[in-house]
């Protein structure tokens, strides 16, 4: 059974001008043991996504349909207080795009794990530090980060912390939105180590991880997942993704992709012309089909659904032909 | 003319702090050479100096010490209003950030309107001229030129940036971060009008990124930099197959591949 | 875009309720003296009587109409508030425009006269030189309020200042080449209009609360009326403890309508333009 599976999700932004589609009907499913990569560039819906995977929904952001089930429980009908209670922090964790700058300047990491647990679990203080003295331990923390204040903390060391007490309560599903965007590289690579170990060592059974770096991917997840203006247009192994793009979105941001690697020059940068659609009046049809360069009559009035070619999924009709 | 642009020792420090002087030493004495049609890359993460390194050779800040040599004369003797606008003609800047590249309060057409300052000559026919440019960089002058910067994207905001140096034509080019803003997906277009400029105007750009990747790709030298001082330099192959300082075999290591994973991943 | 900021900014309640209190005011001393073309000064009937059907708001220890003097007090309060405030706004902006746009000697040299200024203890000052001159019109005044009240402005236009020389569409004008002046006026003030706006209406509602209380203590305008002049002559007639209520608290509530009305309205715009500003 999949850790997490949705049908035909749908979460629009109320704005004064109409809906923005953000997430415009997606269907998902997570197998356990897997990092899924979530990939797009800005505005493609994936930071909304992830919060709604989790029914973390807060207006102006409205559920408007379909279903999410969450270790076969169906979250997608559970109200804000019985998610607090039983789903989040306990079965689904997430890491948010600024958690960084949510740490209150005037508590130390103490505080924080303390609110964290004891909002879930009858437990003293004393259990609650040694809980998380351990967790630091088993991922090469140093355990006196936890007496300290944000601001005594380097960037990425507060990532790494943030991580770990997202981990605590021992939650099936991480999900993480932009980690490592703000470090430089080589705090990057401890982070993402950091999350590796932690599916090594069985902390945690599966992981979304959100970004817009797919090198990142390469390296980390197992499955990728890409984003186009509030639609996944393709998922699948990450290696046959990144070496046998089917769509031809993914084609584009894969051959844009640009690290000092010889076989990024010899194969040269592929540039697209236009702009992602505005998602208060997506285009008809398939939302891609303005700029893609195969787009033909069909694209331009029938939407592709989402299918399984070989090991993927794919959303095109260029390829379901 | 063999070198366009000569560093020399170059060195800036910051005194912060009002009662209990610190010192900060932003850039430590850098030297490097900028030939005409080159593309050099100054690679470093924040805080490494780099942007001030820029700032002070476009003279929008001075430099502690150490001189900075534009074709033959010595920039810190560019004082007059005249002197300055004929450097800025030749030696000209693209930042970071594509919002704040522009005052939000007028159209984006002030953006081109202002550089003819710098040109000579009055009987220009400015608005063939700005809308030339438009075209040169990818962009419809209707679509665009009637617009506040918040009506525009990202991309089409650098475009009009880059613009500005097609009006130019500069010898030199300092930019700072151009693509780090940009969709990954249109960041070859906006790479190319750089190549443009220098396939037909000779002109050199000098970029400053924390991108490896991107300055393997696009330069013909890359400067490392590291707490304000360069810690190698060389052609892009040499630096990513044959690192020498430890820093640079440090960022060389960490930087995410697409072809090669990371062992013990 | 002038249109669209004033159709927003007319949708916040909070804008709305002050700037009607405060416009309201404004028109009843406009208007008034035609409605009620009573003189303030003069003797109009028997002294110390309470409100009636002749003396909407009665009359104070002289005889006088405490409407006729509402309505013409709230016309000078106001008067002397504008101009005072003009007065330091003016000052304010420019000193602190040069000085977080130079830096330097000239930043530290101005910044000293600012702190100068700032620790002088301002209402000594006013009443001093208030109580030198023997004849004192609501220009004197206003530029007695005005040259003590400006340090803040200027300290907080320099603060602005210096943030926004760092914004890259400064860049962008330095290297077009524009001398110093336009970029100034061009680039940096617009941007701070805002604020600027925001700052007068604070001085406004200072320097009429600082005229009151010259006033009060006999060093405001010696001929005419405000509200800080009535309060006197009903302080100096002892009205509180005799209960003539309508010589005090008219004027008294007047005072804090307008005062706090303007505050709130600079509340509501803080509101409004901060988050644009961090926005874009």
């Amino acid at each position: 059974m999949p850790i997490l599976e949705t049908k035909g999700v749908k979460a629009y932004y109320s704005t004064p001008l109409g809906y923005v589609r953000a997430v415009d009907g997606i269907d998902l499913a997570l197998e356990k043991g897997i990092i899924l990569g979530l990939a797009g560039e800005s505005g493609c819906g994936k930071s909304t996504l992830v919060n709604t995977l989790m029914m973390n929904v807060r207006p102006p952001l409205r559920f408007i349909e379909g279903t999410i089930i969450l270790d076969g429980k169906e979250i997608s009908s559970m109200n804000r207080s019985t998610l607090k209670k039983n789903v989040w922090g306990v079965l689904v964790s997430l890491v948010p795009q600024s958690a960084l700058n949510a740490l209150m300047p005037t508590q130390r990491i103490t505080d924080l794990v303390k609110d964290v647990v004891t909002h879930h679990m009858n437990v003293s203080e004393q259990e609650v530090i040694s809980m998380a003295k351990k967790r630091f331990e088993q991922l090469n923390l140093e355990a006196d980060a936890l007496y300290r204040y944000p601001h005594e903390l380097s960037g990425g060391m507060k990532q790494r912390v943030v991580i770990a007490i997202s981990t605590l309560l021992n939650p099936k599903l991480l999900i993480v939105d932009e980690p490592t965007s703000a470090l430089d590289v080589s705090t990057q690579k401890q982070v993402l180590k950091m999350l590796v170990d932690l599916k090594r060592a069985k902390i945690i059974e599966s992981m979304i991880f959100v970004t817009h770096d797919i090198a990142v991917l390469r390296q980390i997840a197992d499955w990728i997942a890409i984003m186009y203006a509030g639609k996944i247009v393709e998922s699948g192994p990450t290696n046959d993704m990144l070496i046998n793009p089917k769509h031809p979105y993914t084609f584009s941001l894969v051959n844009a992709v640009v690290t000092p690697e010889p076989e990024v020059k010899s194969r040269g940068l592929i540039s697209l012309s236009g702009e992602p659609p505005n998602l208060l009046n997506p285009p008809k049809g398939c939302r891609f089909n303005p700029r893609c360069p195969n787009a033909m009559e069909v694209c331009r009035s029938k939407e592709p659904p989402l299918e399984e070619k070989s090991n993927r999924l794919v959303a095109c009709h260029l390829v379901s032909s | 003319m063999n070198v366009l642009l000569e560093v020399k020792e170059l060195t800036k420090i910051y005194n912060v702090g009002l009662i209990r002087r610190k010192e900060i030493i932003a850039v430590k004495n850098i030297s490097f050479d900028v030939k005409p049609e080159m593309f050099l890359s100054l690679v470093g993460e924040s805080g490494s100096g780099k942007t001030t390194t820029a700032k002070i050779i476009l003279k929008l800040t001075k430099p502690t010490s150490g001189s900075i040599i534009f074709e033959g004369k010595n920039i810190e003797n560019i004082n007059t209003l005249k002197e300055l606008r004929q450097y800025w003609r030749n030696v000209h800047g693209i930042f970071q950030d594509p919002y704040a590249s522009f005052n939000p309060f007028y159209k984006v057409d002030r953006a081109l309107s202002q550089v003819f300052t710098l040109l000579e000559g009055s009987s220009f026919d400015k608005e063939s001229i700005i809308k030339e440019a438009l075209r040169e960089v990818g962009l419809r002058p209707e679509e665009v030129l009637d617009k506040y910067p918040h009506e525009l994207s990202g991309g089409q905001r650098q475009r009009i940036m880059i613009a500005r140096c097609y009006i130019l034509k500069p010898k030199l080019i300092l930019a700072d971060e151009p693509l780090s803003m940009i969709d990954a997906s249109t960041r070859a277009g906006i790479l190319k009008l750089f190549s443009r400029l220098r396939d037909e105007y000779k002109t050199s750009v000098i970029f400053i990124t924390h991108d490896l990747g991107l300055a393997y790709y696009v330069s013909d030298e890359i400067l490392i930099m590291y707490k304000g001082s360069i810690v190698e330099k060389g052609p892009p192959n040499e630096i990513i197959e044959k690192p020498q300082a430890q820093y640079t075999r440090r960022l060389v290591e960490d930087v995410p591949l697409l072809y090669k994973k990371w062992s013990g991943f | 875009m002038i249109p669209r900021i004033i159709k927003d900014l007319l949708k916040i309640k909070k804008l709305d309720v002050s700037l009607g209190i405060f416009l309201g005011l404004v028109l009843l001393s406009l208007l008034g003296p035609m409605i009620y073309p009573v003189d303030p000064l003069s003797v109009v009937g028997p002294p110390e009587r309470p409100p009636s059907s002749a003396y909407p708001l009665g009359t104070d220890n002289r005889g006088r109409d405490v409407l006729a003097q509402l309505i013409g007090g709230i016309k000078n309060s106001l008067y002397i508030g504008v101009i005072a405030a003009l007065i330091s706004l003016g000052i304010g902006v420019v000193i602190g425009a040069i000085s977080g746009y130079k830096g330097g000697l000239t930043d530290s040299s101005l910044m000293l006269m600012t702190d100068v200024v700032l620790v002088l203890p301002s209402i000594l000052i006013m009443m001093l030189v208030a109580a030198y001159l023997k004849e004192r019109n609501p220009i004197f005044v206003s530029i007695i309020i005005g040259v003590t009240s400006w340090p803040w402005v200027a300290r907080a236009v320099r603060a602005q200042m210096m943030s926004l020389k760092a914004r890259e569409f400064v860049y962008m004008s330095r290297i077009a080449g524009l001398r110093d002046i336009r970029i100034i006026v061009e680039d940096l003030l617009p941007n701070m209009a805002s604020y600027i706006f925001m700052a007068f209406v604070l001085l406004m509602s200072g320097a009429m609360i600082a005229e009151a209380g010259l006033s009060m203590i006999g060093l405001g305008v010696t001929k005419g009326i405000s509200l800080g002049i009535i309060l006197y002559w009903a302080q100096l007639f002892e009205s509180v403890r005799r209960g003539l209520w309508w010589w005090f608290m008219p004027p008294g509530a007047c005072l804090v309508a307008l005062a706090s009305s303007l505050l709130l309205m600079s509340t509501a715009l803080d509101e409004y333009f901060s988050p644009r500003l961090k926005g874009g």
